[in-house]
């Protein structure tokens, strides 16, 4: 299955090159997903799926579309 | 016996016939009527007080003649929410980045009380982003540059500065009697305290960050969860690296603008329990439920 993932702020630089539609295994969370981009726990502030905010331990689904958001504060 | 005319009479005799842009015409009270007339009701030289020019433009909403200078908010604003953006009170915090253009979006459209706090300075590199800061205004407060920008801009806003960083305390004391509340601080650290007190004070806060090219908007409702809840006071934000450029910052706080009016004029908030957040590079936005 295939997910989309919006990477943001300072977490761009983790975006896939296939990130349109990128490979995620049946089950796995969103937090595993984040894990395999090379994002930094501590970096992670937000996620939310199919525009729902979400915990880490949420599970993917085909077609998913994710968004992966740090910590803004800036004004 | 002299005779004399109440406001609204008077308001009646120097209404304008106008046309407007949709071919239709309508009644208006002329800028300088209003400023007349301002001073007609008190101190007869100079600058009128923002009160009795407030008055002045409330008379006339309430006799379906809008003052001249609210022409082109147009049928986005009924008379009846001008007259209410008029006698609402917003209490934002922070005059950087956000709150300049926040305030210059509030104070031009009609905002009636408007209170806000920072207790920095216009520093260099605010130059990039800032509206209220300028060449003239470097080394001075950012709370006395807004106050001489709000008093260019409309003279019905009662504007009440405050050239201080608030702590919690603080905080509490300054939404008293607010309507809404507007986080326009800059960092993380104080953002958290300020969606407490807005909960605590029972009324909606409308937030936003920026970092780079990315942002947010969000408005919390008392007791709801909001983005400062989710990213904590402590470490750091995206934005020390990323900056803080002129357009995520002017964005989001056209956003912030927008909202605040809504809430302000008397509808519902539309961001409730939820943040829009941007991102300029790829020009995308998306609404998250929080």
């Amino acid at each position: 299955m295939h997910v989309a993932i919006r990477c943001f702020a300072s977490l761009s630089r983790f975006t896939p090159p296939d990130a349109e539609a990128f490979s995620a295994a049946p089950g796995e969370t969103v937090g595993q997903l984040a894990q395999r981009l090379g994002i930094p726990p501590v970096d992670l502030k937000l996620v939310f799926i199919n525009g729902a905010h979400v915990e880490l331990n949420a599970k993917l689904a085909d077609g998913d579309r994710v968004g992966l958001f740090p910590a803004v504060g800036g004004g | 016996m002299p005779l004399t005319l109440t406001l609204e009479e008077n308001i009646r005799a120097l209404a304008r016939l106008d046309t407007q842009p949709d071919g239709g015409q309508r009644l208006v009270l002329p800028y300088y009527a209003v400023l007349d007339l301002a001073r007609g009701l008190g101190r007869p030289r100079g600058r009128p007080r923002s009160g009795n020019v407030a008055r002045v433009e409330l008379a006339a909403l309430a006799l379906g003649i809008p003052p001249e200078r609210y022409l082109r908010n147009g049928g986005t604003y009924s008379l009846a929410e001008q007259a209410r953006l008029l006698g609402s009170r917003a209490a934002m915090v922070g005059l950087g980045g956000l709150g300049g253009h926040v305030l210059e979006i509030l104070a031009r459209s009609g905002v009636g009380h408007i209170r806000a706090a920072d207790g920095d300075e216009c520093q260099p590199s605010n130059l990039n982003r800032q509206l209220l800061c300028t060449r003239r205004s470097i080394n001075g407060y950012k709370a006395a540059a807004a106050a001489a920008r709000v008093q260019l801009l409309n003279p019905a806003v009662d504007f009440e500065p405050v050239a201080a960083f608030l702590d919690e305390d603080l905080m509490e004391r300054f939404l008293a009697g607010a309507d809404l509340a507007l986080d326009a601080l800059g960092g993380l650290k104080d953002r958290p305290a300020l969606l407490r007190q807005a909960a605590r004070a029972g009324i909606p806060l409308v937030t936003a960050a920026v970092a780079g090219q990315a942002g947010f908007v969000a408005t919390v409702l008392p007791g709801a969860t909001g983005p400062a809840d989710l990213f904590g006071p402590g470490g750091e934000g995206a934005e020390d690296t990323l900056g803080t450029p002129a357009p995520a910052v002017a964005a989001a706080a056209a956003l912030m603008g927008a909202e605040a009016l809504n809430i302000l004029c008397g509808r519902a908030p539309s961001l409730a329990g939820a943040m829009l957040v941007f991102d300029l590079e790829a020009m995308r936005f998306e609404r998250v439920r929080l």
